[in-house]
């Protein structure tokens, strides 16, 4: 052992003492604090994947039924997938994309020749 | 030869700190029961607390660091194996720390100019003797002169152990007194091994020229 370690080893022989006198209100304020940490202690840890905030809705749901903690985020993904494809299927956007396409295609409605104002429109146009 | 961390009269395995004895019967990466994280944080609560006193020097705030500690070891790590437990609590609280620190420059940089403008004569009065704590009873057997002179010397250390740099106290506690080896001390300490080593050198050598000082022989 050099004398750099002597000299570490007696220092912290000495710092072993001083942390065995620490005061009454330090030492109760530790033992409050290791009983606060190990009431946090979970047997069973969750998933890594799970949500981060599933860890606070397990605490009151934990003696239920199997998985309510991932249930949650399940029926809202769900929930939110529906809302997009009901959205999506209905109509309105469709209507504009029809008359979109009759545009580009030339399949104009009968209706926009017989409307004059098309007609001067069609004429002032460039092309 | 290299500090090995062996207490007296011990084998050197079985006394490094906070490292729990094996359950019979049990996978290496088997985890942490209740008791054994209980075991762990009643063995190392008090060195911790003292290492976070010797860094940010308010009693209270050492206390909240070791319990904050305490509770993340706890709610984050109980899946980890109880083998884990001393070098992941050491690196939350040295983590703690750090942040304190990063928190306390943040604050300054505000707190000074407010304070230079409006004046900070507002310190608390106490009685010193409300601090008083009394002597445990373990010590009552040694005659008073030499408790009075532990008692210095304890003093002396600890104040010059406030005053080294960071990182060199931290190499120091984490090496020494926490008996880790350089690996999971560069570890904990986010460093390389080689900058441990000098650390714990430049440490060393700058509390034995503070004792020499004092003249204090130990």
């Amino acid at each position: 052992m050099t004398e750099q370690d002597e000299l570490a080893r007696r220092i912290v022989k000495l710092l072993d003492e001083s942390a065995e006198d620490i005061g009454r209100a330090q030492r109760e304020r530790l033992s409050a604090a290791r009983q606060a940490a190990l009431a946090r202690h979970r047997a069973a840890p969750l998933a890594a994947w799970a949500p981060a905030w599933a860890g606070a809705i397990s605490r009151f749901t934990e003696h239920r039924a199997f998985g309510v903690r991932y249930l949650i985020p399940i029926a809202a993904l769900v929930l939110g997938l529906a809302s997009v494809v009901y959205v999506h299927s209905n109509g309105t956007s469709s209507d504009i994309a029809d008359i979109d396409a009759g545009l580009l295609t030339d399949e104009l409605p009968i209706n926009a020749y017989l409307d004059k104002g098309f007609d001067s429109w069609l004429k002032r146009s460039p092309r | 030869m290299p500090f090995t961390g062996a207490r007296e009269g011990k084998p050197e395995d079985a006394s490094r700190r906070g490292r729990l004895e094996p359950p019979i019967k049990t996978k290496a990466s088997a985890l942490a029961t209740r008791k054994e994280l209980s075991d762990f944080l009643a063995e190392v609560e008090r060195r911790a607390y003292k290492q976070a006193l010797f860094a940010i020097r308010d009693d209270h705030l050492a206390l909240d660091i070791v319990q904050d500690a305490m509770l993340k070891l706890s709610e984050k790590y109980s899946a980890r194996p109880a083998s884990e437990l001393p070098l992941l609590f050491q690196r939350i609280l040295q983590n703690a720390i750090r942040d304190f620190y990063r928190r306390q420059k943040v604050r300054a940089m505000w707190t000074t100019p407010v304070s230079a403008l409006f004046g900070a004569d507002n310190e608390d009065e106490h009685d010193p003797f409300e601090t008083l704590e009394v002597q445990s009873e373990s010590k009552s057997l040694e005659p008073p002169p030499d408790q009075l002179a532990r008692a210095q010397v304890l003093g002396i250390i600890e104040k010059a152990l406030e005053k080294l740099p960071a990182r060199q106290r931290q190499a120091f506690l984490l090496r020494y007194w926490e008996e880790m080896d350089v690996a999971e001390a560069a570890k904990v300490m986010g460093c390389s091994e080689g900058s441990v080593k000098t650390h714990c050198s430049r440490a060393t050598h700058a509390l034995a020229a503070m004792l020499e000082k004092q003249g204090i022989k130990l």
